[in-house]
């Protein structure tokens, strides 16, 4: 691993002014940095670590109820104590599921919420500094697009990259229409969780609209979401693996019919998937496999396979079809 | 000082004689011991063993760690406070152990001078130093000397040494290590204090850090890149947590922070300053067990055969000692799932999950007991 400066920071606006830098990476939970730091992919020079200041303030590590009903998470919180709350576990279902289902108890207890969202996709030729990649060396190429691409995205991709969003957790907070809390050079601001992500279009190596200095501060859980969610994920394996599909919803539904919907889809897209077509295609419908199937095929109408991902299609239209039954039963 | 790097052709330094060899007397040269100045001479009465090593053969490494505890080991419980107390101004690096502590003062020789007048540039060099000041014994390379090398070297003349073979014996010497951080420089002719200089300020300069590992307060001196995993192994000489991936895939690495299983390989020592770290070496203490009993997960793991080739086994045994204080049900699909970051090649698992429900349902009993 290459050489770099650490720099622990106890106060926010030092962070924001020390990441604005070139060469300069946040470092909370570490699962995803020191990794790919490990891997050469990132080769920071200034790591800024922010877990003093977590210890610090205890408001950027709690998770807390709003006045108005709406559930805050602290962006340096740990995933299994998010996952482990008891008001995530009753109110949010989807989002403490998208958390148990991600990667490992040692991991869920490093990892933090804000970091979770951030981290980098699974894509082996991101991941191998010897392939061509555009999100890690723009310019240079898309080793996927041509070769094993298996595990890559059918939703959002452009001809420069078709990388997966590897995040459970940004699934599920896609459908509920979290909101992101940032702090940045220039005070705070709220970010949509839907629009905290972009596609790469020409350039891959933009993944969100942070912009340098930016911190994630907290993430909000709207109130008043359909009352029954769930997160449904497939994989190679039982445990510990990341999504070949999955599917965060939330239904309400009386009297047969479904009043409220929310989907978004993971292990698919570029980003997570947010997807209204499908969420069009189920209210005011009959709660049947019927609009369910409508649903599946609205949502992945638009999706690109390439060589060795075309099972995704079929195996995400599957994996809504089931979990909108699920939680509607 | 005037600025070395104006004096043109000139080189830096006078040409350097050759390193001394067995039969020539030591150079001698002033080092701060006690907390007061004094010189290599005056510990004549006792031989000395003097390493010159670089940044890239740090002392506080595994080998040379193994290397310290084996020629103590084969001391007197006295000698270890016979070791020189460097001033408080060096770096000092110590290391305890369960049965032992390795105390390991360093000198900087800051301007190179030590180093130059034992003809060392470039490698790590070793003398062993008889208790008459003459040198017996050196190695120099790459490759650290075996500590039974060092030892025979120090019996040899033990027992060529007629007159003081009465009044002192192999077992009877200051085991010191100086070292000349950063200051043994691979050209010669650059200044060593503008060398060390701009080092202890590059970024991602080794500083010191203090790890409470197993209850314990451990100075080690580490660059931010050393990850726990490495400083615990390489650094404090704890092999008992495993490096199997090293990128969080396998679990081997596990050790418990603050009290929950964490990934070592996956974060950087620094980052851990002020927290309780328990390896599988603290286990049993850490569960209040003492003496040579072991911690019931351990036993268990014993009991139930957990295990088949036993690398994976102290991850396995860290990570499930603190699963079973997570709110995870009763099922033994429970268990898997919460002990999936930890692989198993030979394919133990049956065993590990039995472990595990035996101890969770004696703690249960325990709980009901109460």
């Amino acid at each position: 691993m290459i050489s770099f400066d650490y720099v622990p920071v106890d106060d926010l606006r030092a962070a924001s002014a020390a990441g604005a830098h070139a060469h300069t990476r946040f470092i909370a939970g570490g699962t995803t940095l020191v990794d790919l730091m490990r891997l050469g992919v990132e080769r920071p020079t200034t790591v800024i670590d922010l877990n003093v200041l977590a210890r610090k303030d205890a408001s950027l590590t709690a998770v807390s109820d709003l006045p108005d009903g709406r559930l805050r998470l602290g962006a340096l919180a740990h995933m299994s104590d998010v996952a482990w709350d008891r008001r995530v576990r009753d109110r949010y279902a989807l989002v403490s599921e998208a958390l148990l289902l991600a990667a490992s108890g040692q991991v869920r207890n490093m990892a933090t919420i804000g970091g979770n969202v951030l981290q980098r996709t699974r894509c082996p030729y991101f991941r191998d500094v010897t392939q061509a990649c555009n999100k890690r060396v723009p310019g240079s190429g898309c080793g996927a697009i041509a070769g094993r691409n298996r595990e890559q995205a059918i939703l959002g991709t452009s001809e420069q990259c078709i990388a997966t969003h590897p995040s459970d957790l940004a699934v599920a907070l896609a459908a509920l229409d979290a909101h992101v809390h940032v702090r940045g050079t220039s005070g705070e601001r709220v970010i949509p969780f839907t629009r905290l992500h972009v596609v790469p279009d020409a350039h891959p190596d933009r993944e969100t609209v942070l912009r340098p200095g930016d911190v994630i501060t907290a993430i909000d859980l709207p109130s008043g979401i359909p009352a029954r969610s769930t997160y449904l994920k497939v994989r190679d394996r039982a445990s510990f693996a990341f999504a070949l599909a999955s599917a965060a919803v939330a239904l309400d539904v009386s009297g047969g019919t479904i009043r409220a919907a929310r989907v978004a889809l993971g292990g698919v897209g570029t980003k997570p998937w947010r997807s209204p077509e499908a969420e069009r295609a189920l209210v005011g419908k009959a709660a049947n496999d019927a609009a369910f199937h409508a649903a599946a095929e609205a949502a992945l109408a638009e999706a690109r396979p390439h060589r060795d991902n075309a099972f995704k299609v079929e195996l995400a239209k599957r994996t809504l079809v089931r979990a909108l039954t699920e939680v509607s039963a | 000082m005037h600025d070395l790097r104006t004096a043109g052709a000139t080189p830096p330094f006078p040409a350097a004689p050759p390193p001394p060899t067995a039969g020539d007397p030591a150079p001698d040269f002033e080092l701060v011991a006690n907390g007061t100045a004094t010189r290599l001479s005056s510990l004549r009465g006792s031989p000395v063993v003097l390493v010159l090593h670089n940044p890239e053969w740090d002392p506080a490494r595994r080998e040379q760690i193994d290397a310290f505890n084996r020629l103590l080991a084969s001391l007197p419980a006295a000698a270890e406070q016979r070791l020189i107390t460097v001033g408080a101004a060096h770096p000092w690096l110590e290391l305890e152990f369960d049965t032992s502590r390795v105390a390991l003062p360093v000198i900087r020789d800051d301007d190179g001078s030590i180093a130059q007048a034992y003809g060392v540039h470039d490698t790590p060099a070793v003398f062993v130093i008889d208790e008459r000041g003459i040198v017996r014994w050196t190695h120099m390379g790459r490759t650290p000397p075996r500590e039974g090398d060092i030892i025979a070297a120090l019996t040899s003349f033990a027992a060529r040494d007629e007159p003081r073979s009465s009044s002192w014996n192999r077992r009877e010497f200051i085991a010191t290590v100086l070292g000349v951080a950063a200051s043994l420089t691979i050209s010669p002719r650059l200044a060593v204090a503008e060398r060390i200089a701009a080092a202890s300020t590059a970024p991602g300069a080794a500083r010191a850090v203090t790890l409470n590992v197993n209850g314990r307060q451990l100075r080690l001196t580490l660059e931010p890149r050393v990850s726990l995993l490495d400083a615990l192994r390489e650094y404090a000489g704890l092999t008992g947590t495993k490096k199997g991936c090293d990128h969080g895939q396998c679990g081997a690495c596990t050790v418990h922070v603050d009290g929950r299983r964490t990934l070592s390989c996956l974060t950087f020592a620094m980052m851990h300053e002020g927290q309780q770290i328990t390896t599988i070496e603290g286990l049993a203490a850490s569960a209040g067990t003492s003496g040579n009993t072991l911690h019931p997960m351990q036993q268990a793991f014993i009991k139930h055969d957990g295990f088949q080739c036993g690398y994976c086994t102290p991850g396995q045994i860290m990570s499930a000692s603190a699963m079973i204080h997570e709110p995870w049900g009763a099922a033994d699909s429970d268990v898997r799932e919460a002990m999936s970051g930890n692989i198993c090649r030979c394919g133990a698992y049956p065993g590990i999950v039995a472990a595990i429900q035996e101890v969770r349902a004696n703690a249960a009993d325990g709980e009901h007991g109460q």
